[in-house]
Order: C-alpha cells, then sequence, then structure tokens
C-alpha cells in the first residue's frame, strides 16, 4: 500500500529501489540478525534473573545459575524470579506478535494493539466482569480477551469504513478516542463500585508483580490457539501483502484470514491482559525494530517479535525493579517511555513504511 | 442550637467578609453562650482554638476515627463517608448506625449533601485544606485535629479532640473507654510471657502491602506485647504502606501475621498466602501463625470502638493459637 | 444579487453581514457567527440557571436566583452563593479557555483536529502541575509549573512537527505520542509519592471541577481576561493564517507575528484552564466544532467557541454533579465519554 506520498511521480522510483534492496538485505539479514535477537533475549533473561527487589545480589544469582549457591537464594532465582520472567516472555511475545499481525491486517504500520483500544477494551471488559460480581481468576482470561476482540473489531470496522484505509494514521486517531472512551468508562466502573476499585485498579496500570504461574496456564490453551492459527495464517497474509487480488489469485481468501488474523489477534493480547495488565507500545516498537531490521516480510517479522518483544518487555521490567527498590514502578509506564518515541519517528519519518 | 442559629443570623453577609465573619459567629457564640449560662468549651484544632457550645444534636463525621468516637458516646451522626474502598461504612460499626447517610469517600465530601442534613458540628480529617475548612466552617463549627493518624498514640489525640467537641459527657465516655482499652492492652501484654513477634500487612489483588509499624493497629499490637517485624519496609515518605515484594518475605515473617483484605475474603486470603512457595519457605510463620482480619477494621479505622473490636480480634488469635 | 466591486466604496451590506456606518469610521460584521454567538450566549444563560437550581437539594429557578444574591434560608444561601456559583464560574471560565486555546491552535495548525489536549500540551501541564502538588523538584504553584509543562509540550509537538507540517493527521499522532510521554511521566510520579499525596493530586489526573484552587481559578481569569481581547483582535489576522503565508502577507498580516501570539495565547490559556480543572482537553474539540456548526463554518468563530465551550463544560459538570449523586463523576471522565465518540465521528466522518 502507498502510505502517503506528497509527490509520488518523482520519488517513487527511488523508493521503489530502496524497497528493492531492502528486501535483500532483509532477506541476507535474518540470518544474521536472529542470533543477535535471541542473544539479546538471552541476555535480558538473564538480567531479569539476577536483579530483583530482594537481599539476592547478581552474583549470588549468578552462584545459584552455575547450580551452587544457598537454599534461599536458589529459591529466589528458581521460585520467584524465573516464574516471573517466563510470564514477561510470553507477554512479550503475545504482545510483539499481535502487534505485527494487527499491523498486517490494518496495513498500517501504526496499528498497535494498545494504542488501538484493543487493550482498553480488555481492561474494559474485566472492570464490568467485576462489577458483576465475577471472581475466578481463570475467568479473566475469556473475559479479556472478548473485550479485546470487541475492541479489535470496533478499530477494524473503522479501518474499514470511509478513507481511513488509505491513511493510516487517521486510524490511530480513531484508536486513541476509542482508547479514552474505554478508559474513561473503566474509571467511571471505578468509581461506581469502590470495592472493587483495588482490583480494578489493577486492571488500569499493568504490571507483572505478583502474578503467578497459575494464571499463565489458564491462558496456555488460547496462546496454543494462537500459535496454530499463526501457522496457519503466515503464507496467506503474506501473499495479501502483496495485494488481495494476488492473494486471491493464490487461492486466499482473503476476507476470511482477515477474520481469523484478527481473532489471533484478540487471542493474544486479551491474554496478555489478562497476564500483566494493559502494557502499551510493545506491539508498536518491536514490530517496527523488526522490520527496519530485515523488511517487511510476514513471516520474518513474526519470527523476529519473538525474541524482539521478550528483550523489550523484560528489560522494562528489570529498569522497573531496579529504580526504586525495593517498591516497583508500573510496568505501562516504562514501556511507554521506551515506545513513544518510535512511535514519532515512524510519524516523522518521510514517507511511512509500507506493509 | 446556638452555632447554627448564629449562622442564620450572618446570611446577610457580602462574600468577602466571610473570613471576618467566622471570628464574628464565635464571638457570638462566646456571647450567647454566657447569656445561656452553659459555659462554652474551647477546642484545640489545627486550625486554631474552637469555641464549641451545648450539646450538638446533628453531627457529621468525615473521617472514620470521628465517627467511631460519635457512636461510642451515644450520638448517632447524620452522615458520614465510605470506608477506604467500600460502599458503606465499615462493617465493624454497620450495625450500630443502620441509617446513616453516605456524604462521599475519604477522597472527596460532597459540601451540597453537607449542607442538606443542616449539621451543627463537622468532625473533618486530619490534614482537612484550609480553603475546603473555612467553606465548612461557615455551615458548622468545624473540628480539624492536628494530631497526625501517622504515630501510634495519635488516634487517641485526634480521638480525644473529637470527644471535646462534642461535649463533656462524650468525654468522660472516652477516657472511661479509652482507659478500658489500655488495661485490655497491658492484660494482653502480661499473658505474653515471653514477647511475640508480630506483623501487619495487607492483601492487594497485585501482591501484599507491608503496612507502616506508626499507625493505629500496629500502636495497638505494639501495646498488646508484640515485637513489630517489618515496619521498617514502609519509608519515611510513603507513610501508610508499600507493596511487598515476594523476594522480601522473609522481612515479615514472624510468629502471627495479621492479614488484612478490604472485603470479607480473608480466609481465601489466608489459604492463597499459605499456598505460596514463598511463604512456605519462611523460618518462622506457619500456616496457623496467619490470622485473616478486616481491614476496614484494621487499616483503614481507627478511635475506641475500632481499638476495642481490634484487641477482641487479637484476643481470639491468642486463644486460637 | 447585485455585490460592489472591491474598487467601488461600499455601498450596502454584503449579504450575511452587518454593517455600521458612522461618518468616515465604519463596521462589517459577519452575521452568522454573530448569530451563533447570540444563540450560545442564551443557551449558557439557560445551563447555568439550570446549574444553580439541581444538586443534592433541587431548587426552583426563583430560589436559586435570589439565592445567588443572598436572599432565602441561609442552607440555600450557603448552596448557592458557595458550592454552586463558583463551580458555575470555574466551569465557564475553564470551558471558555479550554475552547478558545482550541479553536486558536486548530486556525493556527490548520489542522481541525490539532486541539491541545490532543497533542499532548494538556499531558505537559498536568505533568507539572501534579509535580507541584506532589511536592517534587520546585515547588512553584500549580498554575506556574502547568504553564512550563505546556509550554515544553507545545515545543516538543511543533518542533518534532518540523519535516511533517502541522496540517495533517501526522502532527497529531506526533503530539499523541508526546502526551503518551508526558502522561507516564505522572503515573511514574503518582507511583512515586504516599497515597495521601496521590489522592490530593488525584483531581489533576481525571479532570474534576470538585477541588478548584481559588488562586489558580483567580490566574486563570487574569489569563482570559487579556486573552479574549487580544484573540478578537487577532480575529482579522487568524483568518488569513488559512491562506498561504505570502497571501496572508499580501493581505497585510505580519503573518510570524501573528503565528507567534496565537500560540502563545492557546498554550497560556490551556495552562491556566489546566491548573483549575485537570486535562479536559475533549472541551478544546467540541467546543470550537460547535461554534463552527453555528456559525455556518463562516471566519474563525473565536467568541462563538468560547460560549459554547463553556456551555460544554458547564453542562458536563452538571451531568457529573447529579447523575450517582451523592457520588460525583469528575467532568474529565462526563467529556471524555461524551467527547471521544464525537472524535471518533468526525474521523470517520469526514472524507480525505
Amino acid at each position: 500500500m502507498q502510505a502517503e506520498e506528497t509527490s509520488p511521480q518523482v520519488r517513487r522510483p527511488r523508493a521503489h529501489a530502496a524497497r528493492m534492496t531492502h528486501k535483500v538485505s532483509g532477506r541476507l539479514a535474518l540470518r544474521q540478525v536472529m542470533p543477535l535477537a535471541c542473544l539479546s533475549a538471552l541476555l535480558t533473561c538473564l538480567a531479569s534473573l539476577l536483579w530483583g527487589a530482594g537481599d539476592v545480589g547478581p552474583w549470588q544469582a549468578l552462584q545459584v545459575l552455575a547450580g551452587q549457591g544457598s537454599d534461599q537464594a536458589r529459591f529466589v532465582v528458581l521460585e520467584l524470579r524465573a516464574p516471573r520472567t517466563l510470564i514477561g516472555m510470553v507477554v512479550g511475545m503475545m504482545l510483539a506478535c499481535g502487534g505485527a499481525l494487527m499491523q498486517v491486517v490494518a496495513r498500517n504500520p501504526l496499528a498497535e494493539p494498545g494504542l488501538l483500544g484493543v487493550s482498553a477494551g480488555a481492561s474494559f471488559a474485566v472492570a464490568v466482569a467485576l462489577l458483576l460480581g465475577m471472581e475466578a481468576t481463570g475467568m479473566h482470561v475469556m473475559v479479556a480477551q472478548s473485550g479485546a476482540l470487541l475492541g479489535c473489531l470496533f478499530v477494524m470496522s473503522t479501518v474499514r469504513m470511509s478513507g481511513a484505509r488509505q491513511d493510516p494514521v487517521r486510524l490511530v486517531l480513531a484508536g486513541a478516542a476509542l482508547s479514552s472512551l474505554l478508559v474513561a468508562l473503566t474509571s467511571l466502573a471505578l468509581l461506581i463500585d469502590q470495592r472493587a476499585a483495588d482490583e480494578i485498579r489493577f486492571w488500569v496500570i499493568g504490571s507483572l508483580a505478583g502474578r503467578s504461574l497459575e494464571a499463565l496456564y489458564s491462558s496456555l490453551p488460547s496462546i496454543l490457539l494462537a500459535v496454530l492459527l499463526t501457522l496457519w495464517l503466515a503464507r496467506p497474509l503474506s501473499a495479501m501483502v502483496l495485494g488481495e487480488q494476488v492473494a486471491s489469485g493464490l487461492g486466499h481468501h482473503p476476507k476470511r484470514v482477515r477474520k481469523v488474523a484478527i481473532l489471533v489477534v484478540a487471542l493474544l493480547v486479551g491474554a496478555a491482559t489478562a497476564l500483566a495488565g494493559p502494557v502499551a507500545f510493545v506491539g508498536l516498537a518491536v514490530p517496527y525494530v523488526a522490520r527496519a531490521l530485515c523488511g517487511a516480510d510476514v513471516r520474518r517479522t513474526l519470527w523476529l517479535c519473538l525474541p524482539l518483544g521478550v528483550t523489550m518487555l523484560l528489560s522494562a521490567d528489570v529498569v522497573s525493579r531496579l529504580v526504586v527498590p525495593p517498591s516497583e514502578l508500573p510496568l505501562g509506564v516504562l514501556t511507554t517511555l521506551m515506545g513513544a518515541p518510535v512511535l514519532i519517528a515512524v510519524v516523522r519519518a518521510r514517507r511511512l513504511p509500507t506493509l | 442550637m446556638t452555632v447554627s442559629s448564629t449562622a442564620f443570623t450572618a446570611r446577610g453577609m457580602t462574600r468577602p467578609a466571610w473570613l471576618k465573619q467566622g471570628l464574628m459567629a464565635t464571638l457570638a457564640v462566646a456571647l450567647m453562650g454566657a447569656s445561656l449560662s452553659a459555659e462554652a468549651r474551647s477546642v484545640e484544632t489545627a486550625y486554631g482554638e474552637l469555641d464549641i457550645e451545648g450539646t450538638p444534636q446533628r453531627v457529621v463525621t468525615l473521617y472514620e476515627g470521628a465517627l467511631d468516637v460519635a457512636v461510642a458516646s451515644q450520638v448517632t451522626p447524620l452522615g458520614t463517608v465510605t470506608t477506604r474502598g467500600g460502599d458503606g461504612v465499615a462493617s465493624y460499626i454497620q450495625s450500630q448506625v443502620p441509617d446513616i447517610k453516605i456524604i462521599g469517600t475519604p477522597r472527596e465530601f460532597n459540601l451540597e449533601a453537607i449542607v442538606a442534613l443542616k449539621p451543627d458540628l463537622i468532625l473533618a480529617p486530619p490534614g482537612l485544606d484550609k480553603t475546603q475548612y473555612q467553606l465548612m466552617s461557615r455551615l458548622a463549627p468545624t473540628v480539624v485535629p492536628s494530631a497526625s493518624a501517622l504515630s501510634q498514640q495519635g488516634w487517641k489525640e485526634q480521638s480525644r479532640v473529637y470527644a471535646e467537641a462534642l461535649g463533656e459527657t462524650a468525654e468522660a465516655e472516652l477516657e472511661t473507654r479509652l482507659a478500658a482499652i489500655d488495661a485490655h492492652a497491658a492484660r494482653l501484654k502480661a499473658e505474653m510471657t515471653t514477647p511475640e513477634t508480630a506483623s501487619l500487612v495487607r492483601r492487594m489483588p497485585g501482591g501484599l502491602m507491608a503496612m507502616s509499624d506508626q499507625l493505629f493497629a500496629t500502636g495497638l499490637m505494639a501495646a498488646s506485647g508484640y515485637e513489630l517485624v517489618g515496619g521498617d519496609l514502609v519509608k519515611p515518605g510513603r507513610p501508610h504502606s508499600d507493596p511487598l515484594s515476594d523476594e522480601n518475605m522473609a522481612r515479615i515473617d514472624a510468629q502471627t501475621i495479621f492479614l488484612a483484605t478490604m472485603d470479607d475474603s480473608s480466609d481465601a486470603a489466608v489459604d492463597a498466602l499459605a499456598a505460596e512457595p514463598a511463604f512456605q519457605r519462611l523460618e518462622t510463620a506457619d500456616r496457623d501463625s496467619l490470622v485473616g482480619v478486616n481491614g476496614q477494621l484494621w487499616t483503614s479505622a481507627s478511635g475506641p470502638l475500632a481499638a476495642e473490636a481490634l484487641l477482641k480480634d487479637i484476643d481470639r488469635a491468642r486463644d486460637d493459637g | 444579487m447585485s455585490r460592489p466591486s472591491p474598487l467601488d466604496p461600499l455601498r450596502s451590506a454584503p449579504t450575511g453581514t452587518l454593517w455600521w456606518r458612522h461618518g468616515k469610521l465604519s463596521l462589517l460584521l459577519l452575521r452568522a457567527p454573530l448569530l451563533a454567538a447570540g444563540i450560545l450566549l442564551l443557551a449558557l444563560l439557560m445551563a447555568s440557571v439550570a446549574s444553580l437550581m439541581l444538586g443534592s437539594a433541587g431548587l426552583g429557578p426563583w430560589d436559586a436566583f435570589k439565592a445567588a444574591f443572598g436572599h432565602g434560608e441561609f442552607a440555600t444561601v450557603f448552596v448557592v452563593q458557595e458550592l454552586r456559583l463558583p463551580r458555575l464560574l470555574a466551569g465557564i471560565a475553564t470551558g471558555a479557555a479550554f475552547s478558545l486555546a482550541g479553536c486558536l491552535m486548530q486556525t493556527l495548525a490548520g489542522n481541525r483536529l490539532a486541539t491541545p489536549g490532543i497533542i499532548g500540551i494538556d499531558n505537559g501541564a498536568t505533568a507539572f502541575a501534579v509535580a507541584s502538588v506532589v511536592g517534587m523538584g520546585i515547588s512553584l504553584a500549580p498554575p506556574v509549573m502547568a504553564l512550563s509543562g505546556a509550554v515544553i509540550a507545545t515545543a516538543l509537538a511543533f518542533g518534532l512537527s518540523g519535516g511533517i507540517g502541522t496540517r495533517g493527521y501526522r502532527f497529531l499522532v506526533a503530539g499523541i505520542g508526546v502526551g503518551a510521554l508526558f502522561g507516564a511521566g505522572t503515573q511514574l510520579m503518582l507511583a512515586r509519592v504516599s497515597i495521601d499525596a496521590a489522592n490530593s493530586a488525584y483531581p489533576w489526573t481525571v479532570g474534576s471541577l470538585n477541588a478548584r484552587d481559588a488562586d489558580s481559578l483567580t490566574w486563570l481569569g487574569l489569563a482570559l481576561l487579556i486573552g479574549v481581547p487580544i484573540a478578537l483582535w487577532l480575529g482579522r489576522g487568524l483568518n488569513t493564517l488559512r491562506f498561504t503565508d505570502r497571501v496572508a502577507t499580501g493581505l497585510g498580516q505580519p503573518v510570524s507575528r501573528v503565528r507567534l501570539i496565537t500560540l502563545w495565547l492557546s498554550v497560556v490559556l490551556t495552562a491556566a484552564a489546566v491548573a483549575v480543572a485537570g486535562p479536559v482537553g475533549m472541551v478544546a474539540l467540541v467546543g470550537p466544532e460547535i461554534a463552527r456548526y453555528l456559525s455556518r463554518h463562516k471566519g474563525v468563530p473565536l467568541l462563538a467557541s468560547a460560549l459554547a465551550g463553556a456551555l460544554v463544560m458547564v453542562l458536563a459538570d452538571l451531568a457529573g454533579r447529579t447523575l450517582l449523586s451523592p457520588q460525583e463523576i469528575p467532568v474529565g471522565i462526563v467529556m471524555a465519554v461524551v467527547g471521544s465518540p464525537y472524535l471518533l465521528w468526525i474521523l470517520l466522518r469526514s472524507p480525505r
């Protein structure tokens, strides 16, 4: 898709050439980039295991990883930090892939679940469920996912409406409007029922603190479903990037593909929100970096999103623990601080990268 | 009531004159008080001396500690604020004020609703800001205690200020109760032959919160002989409570851990905490050390009735343990 | 229709205008904006009366009117004079300031969605005001801090618009990014201070008229007293900002000076309003939109915008006060619930 070109006649040949070289270098790059990305993911995982709020310092933690260390240190590293790291990894991967998929479906590099109101939809659904008296933790995943799905459907239907598809930036505005509406409604729910306030506040801010592995287990089935669907989607989606007619010509059904992709986005973002609360900008910054590193191909982007998502989310989480020990900063705040500059950089780019 | 009638005479005044008017009202109260041969009491508040005369009939409390003092001295307030994180008053005092009108939350009061109650005494929270104070003083004498809630004994000072404003009967009643509370705590302390350690935490959806040791509840715990643990987790800049990381669970390890929840789910919270691996590793505490308590009483309320209820909780914990 | 040629002296008023001439002096006014201002003024009056009447205890219009001038029962007079009237005035002042600032910014950026709230200025002002309230950094009064925050956010938003101009949607999204950064900063501060301090900063984070600071309101009043006349004086200059700079200069307007004054005016008004009511940025979108609709998109409806903003703010606060009584809904939440769908509608309706 041609995003926004002020003088297409003049710029097109150059842009085309740029894209060609981009693709070639991208193809070459994935093999080189992937190990580096995995290494950075590993390093942040390690950092997440080494630093924490308690007395167990990096050196002791290293000893534990080397198979030694005191019993207490072993416990802290293996039983407390490791699950949190695991949850952070999963959330990071889900948000990054959700963002990448959404960007392909919306054909818009700015389509970020957090910005477009998908996370806000999930939070709002959970707030309403809590108001209605639901409690079971397992329930939250389903509720959050249905809220995310509603938010997704709404925002995607605005994409289809008048002209928003030709203008990637307008979609973001519509999403921001939807987010602010949903956030306001969630605050309203918070006002109406003071008892749920503590519980709902968690759904407004977003954090990895105090999340148990049970929450992860309860969202595993939906994550598995999302992974299977993504595997099925990968080929038709990359065909759709070439244009819907091409995709139809290759025997795919663009409409069906788009619907399934939206479902996957909702599953991923809903589960991530159920696990960590709303965490914005991961779905924007990570796919952006992935595309910048190895080109716009959907499959490569998705692969690269896995380690890069882990890197971004966990580094934000580690920083959130380190700044003001023994307490923590909200995770969503840190991802915003990291991701908002990327948003600004993307809109400021001379021509928006096309998908 | 004299106070409100002086206020009524003052209604023709123009707005800029309201500071002066407050002084005049005070003066008028003093004069009328003298003429009615009842002595005006002078109450020391955060905004200076306040003269109150007679027994207030229409009391509005904007602080849980004030509600507690009023109810303890058989004054039923007309309106009050909700408990922190609840829709009504704290459950320990609910049955004694079934018809009380809710006129706000600890965070925000609805002034119009206060006016509608036509109060003759407003018992306001410590730290009420000056603008609000001046506004409320035009409605009725407004008592803002100067003692901070963030000390172990501060609640007693606050209660005395409220009781003084409520009248001599209330003062006498409060002193009796405070003496009984001290005696009760002293008895609990005497029963404890070797000092036991104890800590107070709150359970929130995001994890545990360590509570400061400079609070109403921790003060009573100390008075009943417990050696407080974990209060140092709450830094001076954060007076009430601070999130407790699982990694720091050992810092609240004690022979008795009072676990507060803001609703009725304390049993579930005890089970959940007892099942956590980080808890199971604690050296001193085990499942029996955990005492589930009501957070509305333990971490939000203050006052003589709350103190009695809280000491009863401690009694029960000792009997079970 | 016989229109006089531009070279002829004006013989009769062109259609849609009012024209007075007295000797050598003449005054030519567009009729539609005037009419709009009239309608809005009337509506604002009605809304004001309603907001004096309605609340925990309802009053008749006559009682409310008498009480506003100090006649009637003490409780009634107190409620009207001390509670509802100051709040009404604060609502009118903040609504007018937000909306006027919005209209100015939209005209300046040549973009009807470029309101201070959307491009992050509200959030900048809020972050700094909150910093002042929770006692972080320099302890200046909230209005001063809000102004410095607003100036920094404006500098960022416009500085970043360098390569992309201000007319398109990109400018807005860059502004959303700036706003997100400041919003995160506010969250960061609130997460670090004690619960009590966070509670006292709460009105600034959602936007509320309940806990107004009298000093900040005075500052806002001053800003409006100076700002509104300047804005009206700028009126014609603003009209020409719609054209290219060359045309505007050709029409005899010192373009860069007009721009600079407009920008400062918008920033100062927004900051002063945020210091009173917190970020209620949606007013800046909805107010000018109503004004433009009523004045049939002729000229830059500054006066009508201010009135429409005041009207919207008063109505939103009235709804917030009465819907869940005795519980209050902060006006910022009401405005977000009403304004966001409206923003969506604008976005979806308008073709590229």
